[in-house]
């Protein structure tokens, strides 16, 4: 079985890619509802914007086996834009629905007079354990590059809060489904633990 | 030079700092080894660490070995204390000296254990060894790079994830501090940060191709395994030390007593007090001699200082040691410079270059050692 990364053919997948190589992991595109068949576990990266990448899931008839597979308990990973999709809704472009994997919306972040996007290390104050934070101690450094943020009510569900201009949760969680505002990827020797976390997770909280 | 307060160390030492009271950073980090570190934690998480691979494999646990008092000590501890069944890989450097090799046989007997024995071409260390002394005052890349990346090769090929190292380098330098309370992973970043003194298998091949006939494969025991494949087995590489308190005196008596393990007497170090240290190779006392050129001082300072810190020994007593034995030249040197072809005043030439400043070594005034008992026994190339 392979890790499985979405593939609508919006951004570049190599970083994520090489990453997961490197960690000893085989990684499967999935372009196609057949592609699910083969995979343990589900990355939603992120490049571009909520409502172009909403509308590629649900021409190429993946919107509905992603929410399949989130419901049958398997592992599910989505970073920066990724992470925004899991969702209920998005304001980028107009009110969008999101995948609504966990409780929350997306909407643009405000910072006063600092630069946006917010581009860089920043660390992540943890607010609860998860597996996917194992051996990761709190307050370490992740690379951000992002403009949106994600909203929610439900304090249950954040695990990681960032400060830039204001707080907002830069890892959300909702039993199997996890995300991450920043980029694991190009985070390190942090973030390629939390991506090796990811891959040896059973789902279960 | 300026020196440690405490224990002596000088101001050559890699990776030492002092603070206001003159005191360095690594007699610190150690009294922080001794107080804070909470070592049943310690000894729980080794418990859990071992319980997720054993049985699962051919092999429990992979055990590089060299026959000092460190990886006897840690086969010894893995299997009396865990019952594991170990696969032990030795790297042979080339300069394994008689009492080793009984000490090896014994203690593979009495312990009952798989062993792989690997001894990689002598041509093509003898240029390794030039190579590395000209470039860094230190010929023993060959074992460094081979003791650390071998084993893992054969991790790999035997499907063997877990591997146990004895010492933590925390003991000696602070590359890696107790402070942090990390446990030291022994992995390609610890490598490439000091083990391979900043020389990689693909840097040497470079630097000895064009004079020596060299086939890239050569090299392959000496270059770190691709860390996918590791990271593919899951691997865990990490010291036995970092679990449990490391007490090198009670450990060596311990294999002594249980295991008939035999110290040995090491040139340039006073035999009555460290018979158990380094007993490995028969050019310590060149390594040693080299330290003292480089940096003006050798294993004496550096083993009293680890006494002081123990507590064993006085500064007024490590003082009076080091007078006495640091800074002889060993016999070993002469056949030394016989592998490289070298003479005496190349080699001087050499390791002047390399100096660590503000020393700067004196050949006229360096005397001759003795020699060990062993010494008719050890491999030549004289010339006739």
């Amino acid at each position: 079985m392979s890790i499985g990364v979405i593939d609508i053919g919006i951004g570049n997948l190599g970083s994520l890619r090489n990453a997961l190589y490197s960690q000893g992991w085989d990684t499967l595109p999935v372009r196609t509802p057949d592609d699910f068949c083969d995979i343990s576990h589900l990355i939603l990266p992120g490049v571009g914007s909520f409502a172009a990448a909403m509308q590629r899931l649900s021409k190429t008839a993946l919107l509905e086996q992603i929410r399949n597979f989130a419901s049958s308990g398997k592992p599910i990973l989505g970073i920066c834009l990724g992470m925004q999709l899991l969702a209920e809704f998005g304001s980028e472009g107009g009110k969008i629905e999101g995948l609504g994997l966990v409780p929350g919306r997306v909407d643009p972040l405000s910072v006063a007079d600092l630069r946006l996007p917010h581009v860089g290390w920043n660390n992540a104050h943890q607010s609860q354990k998860h597996p996917v934070l194992d051996g990761i101690r709190d307050d370490v450094d992740f690379y951000f590059v992002h403009s949106y943020r994600f909203f929610t009510d439900d304090t249950s569900s954040v695990i990681a809060q960032t400060e830039y201009g204001e707080t907002f949760p830069s890892i959300v969680g909702k039993s199997n489904v996890i995300g991450t505002q920043f980029h694991p990827e190009k985070s390190q020797a942090n973030g390629l633990r939390l991506l090796d976390n990811f891959c040896l997770w059973d789902g279960k909280c | 030079m300026k020196k440690c307060t405490r224990c002596g160390l000088p101001e050559t030492y890699e990776t030492i700092e002092f603070d206001a009271n003159g005191v360095c950073n690594i007699c610190r980090q150690q009294q922080f080894k001794q107080g804070a570190i909470d070592w049943s934690a310690r000894k729980t998480m080794l418990g859990d660490l071992i319980e997720q691979y054993r049985g699962k494999y051919d092999y429990d646990c992979l055990v590089p070995f060299s026959g000092g008092k460190d990886s006897t000590f840690t086969l010894y501890h893995l299997i009396k204390e865990y019952k594991l069944k170990p696969l032990v890989v030795q790297f042979n450097h080339g300069f394994m000296r008689p009492n080793l090799l009984a000490n090896n046989e014994r203690t593979f007997k009495k312990l009952g254990v798989d062993v792989i024995s690997f001894t990689p071409n002598w041509k093509v260390v003898k240029r390794l060894m030039r190579e590395a002394l000209i470039r860094k005052g230190d010929f023993c890349w060959h074992c460094h790079t081979g003791i650390f990346a071998y084993p893992m090769h054969l991790a790999i090929k035997f499907n063997v994830p877990l591997v146990f190292w004895g010492e933590p380098s925390s003991e000696y330098t602070a590359y890696y501090d107790y402070r942090d309370d990390v446990v030291e992973e022994v992995d390609e970043a610890r490598f490439n940060r000091f083990v391979n003194l900043g020389i990689t298998a693909e840097d040497m091949k470079g630097m000895i191709e064009k004079d020596f006939d060299l086939d890239p494969r050569d090299l392959i025991p000496y270059t770190y395994p691709a860390l996918r494949d590791l990271k593919k087995l899951r691997y865990r590489s990490v010291c036995l030390g970092s679990f449990i308190p490391w007490d090198v005196k009670q450990q060596s008596k311990l294999i002594m007593d249980e295991l008939g393990w035999q110290g040995d007497e090491v040139e340039g170090l006073p035999p009555h007090l460290y018979s158990y240290e380094k007993i490995e190779c028969a050019m310590q006392g060149v390594r040693d001699y080299l330290k003292f050129a480089k940096r003006g001082y050798s294993r004496v300072t550096q083993m009293t200082a680890l006494d002081i810190r123990n507590g064993r020994l006085t500064k007024e007593e490590a003082d009076r040691l080091v007078a006495e034995w640091e800074g002889k030249k060993p016999p070993s040197l002469e056949l030394f410079l016989e592998f490289l072809e070298m003479d005496e005043s190349e080699f001087n030439e050499i390791v002047s270059k390399l100096a660590v400043p503000p020393h700067s070594p004196d050949f006229k005034t360096i005397q001759w050692g003795p020699r060990t008992g062993d010494f008719d026994r050890w491999y030549r190339e004289r010339k006739t």
